[in-house]
């Protein structure tokens, strides 16, 4: 009787420490502000804008596989590198993410707001380190991205925003040489 | 004993006679379900939306903005009868500056075309202060009051300059407008409840919720001892 209390004991601990993972996988991991402060060394460019109309925003629900809720995306950029904060819903909430490109591949890809209750392992460095250096290549990425189980859905998000930003990069350096 | 038994055995037979009809006609209509698409038939009467936990419609928040009624149902937001877009934090107030409707929320500003069509949301990392708790308009320019005092900026929203103003015509929530109400209420309740779903319910006893098994069981027991009795009295002629 002692043994099977001292079971239930421990199954109680695992499952609240598991829960209790699976909660903090959600928050915020660093402000929109807090990244760009960080990419741009401190010295913020002041924010562009892409309107997602005509052509441009045909592909963007290409790459997405829906319409893009907004009429406007917001960027940064200097010189080396563009920033672009994007969000996209996993299974049923957005995920922020923070991507840095330097000449039209990705330098970073960062989760930086997580609120699904699962899925948050793309966050670990392990996982985004496989996007650093990648291209576009007709509109997907000119790599295989190993998927992590559980987290499929958020998995696709990130590759699908990590595709977008490429391509958005593309789109403004073309207009800009325009 | 012959009367009592055959006394019991009418009242018993009255009792289940109304509920074999109803099982009876409400079956039938099962069987012809395709037939009398009541599949496709639905009935938003209010008490039976009610009964099946289909309530009234109730938003978190009401703002008017010119024409539009801006509402929030959870992370929901609608202009009109139309989801909009969506926020994880309430919506705190709403303007109209030029061509845009910018709704306020602790952390950002949501932009809409006139057209109710959502264009980017804007926050700290664009320069739209933090903390805000409420937004008005200021001789015709935006302001927002946070917690670190007023702060007014242009319709291009992304220059503000701390002030202290007088006179800010903040926005207030007010009452969802009753003729939107009903859109909505069609928007959440969809359809209605299929004719066919109400009479399934009312066949298995399941219109009433918990109670109907119990009525079930008490139907049984009626037919059984209706039986009893009926096989009784058959008895008790021939013997």
């Amino acid at each position: 009787m002692i043994k099977y209390r001292y079971t239930l004991r421990a199954f109680v601990i695992i499952g609240l420490i598991l829960s209790s993972i699976t909660v903090f996988a959600r928050g915020v991991y660093q402000t929109d502000q807090d990244f760009l402060a960080e990419t741009f060394n401190q010295a913020v460019p002041k924010s562009k804008v892409v309107w997602v109309k005509g052509e441009l925003a045909a592909t963007i629900t290409e790459i997405l596989g829906h319409k893009y809720s907004g009429l406007r995306i917001r960027y940064w950029q200097n010189e080396q590198r563009s920033v672009w904060i994007l969000e996209e819903i996993g299974k049923e909430k957005p995920i922020t993410f923070g991507i840095v490109i330097v000449g039209n591949k990705i330098e970073k890809i960062k989760v930086l707001a997580f609120r699904e209750s699962r899925g948050g392992e793309i966050r670990h460095p392990a996982f985004t380190q496989q996007f650093e250096q990648a291209a576009l290549d007709k509109l997907k990425l000119d790599r295989h991205i190993d998927g992590v189980s559980g987290a499929t859905l958020s998995v696709r998000a990130m590759t699908d925003v990590a595709i977008l930003a490429l391509y958005l990069d593309e789109f403004t350096d073309e207009n800009i040489k325009d | 004993m012959n009367r009592k038994m055959r006394s019991l055995h009418r009242s018993l037979g009255a009792i289940v006679a109304i509920f074999v009809l109803m099982l009876a006609s409400t079956g039938i209509l099962l069987n012809h379900t395709s037939d009398l698409n009541l599949d496709k038939r639905y009935l938003t009467w209010g008490w039976i939306m009610a009964h099946y936990g289909i309530g009234t419609v109730e938003p978190d928040v009401v703002y008017l903005l010119d024409s539009h009624t801006i509402s929030q149902f959870g992370s929901q937001i609608f202009i009109d009868a139309t989801p909009a877009t969506q926020s994880h934090v309430p919506v705190l107030g709403g303007i109209v500056i030029d061509d845009l409707m910018v709704l306020a929320t602790q952390d950002a500003l949501l932009l809409f075309t006139p057209e109710g069509e959502f264009i980017e949301q804007m926050g700290e990392s664009v320069g739209v202060p933090s903390s805000i708790q409420n937004i008005g308009l200021f001789h015709g320019d935006p302001v927002v009051q946070t917690r670190n005092g007023q702060w007014r900026s242009d319709f291009m929203l992304d220059q503000w300059e701390q002030l202290s103003m007088d006179g800010v015509g903040w926005s207030e929530p007010q009452a969802m407008p009753a003729s939107l109400e009903e859109e909505l209420g069609h928007y959440f309740r969809g359809k209605g409840i299929s004719v066919e779903r109400v009479i399934l319910d009312v066949h298995n006893g399941h219109i009433l919720g918990k109670y109907g098994i119990w009525f079930a069981d008490l139907l049984g027991a009626f037919l059984v001892l209706i039986s009893m009795t009926g096989l009784w009295l058959w008895a008790r002629r021939r013997g």
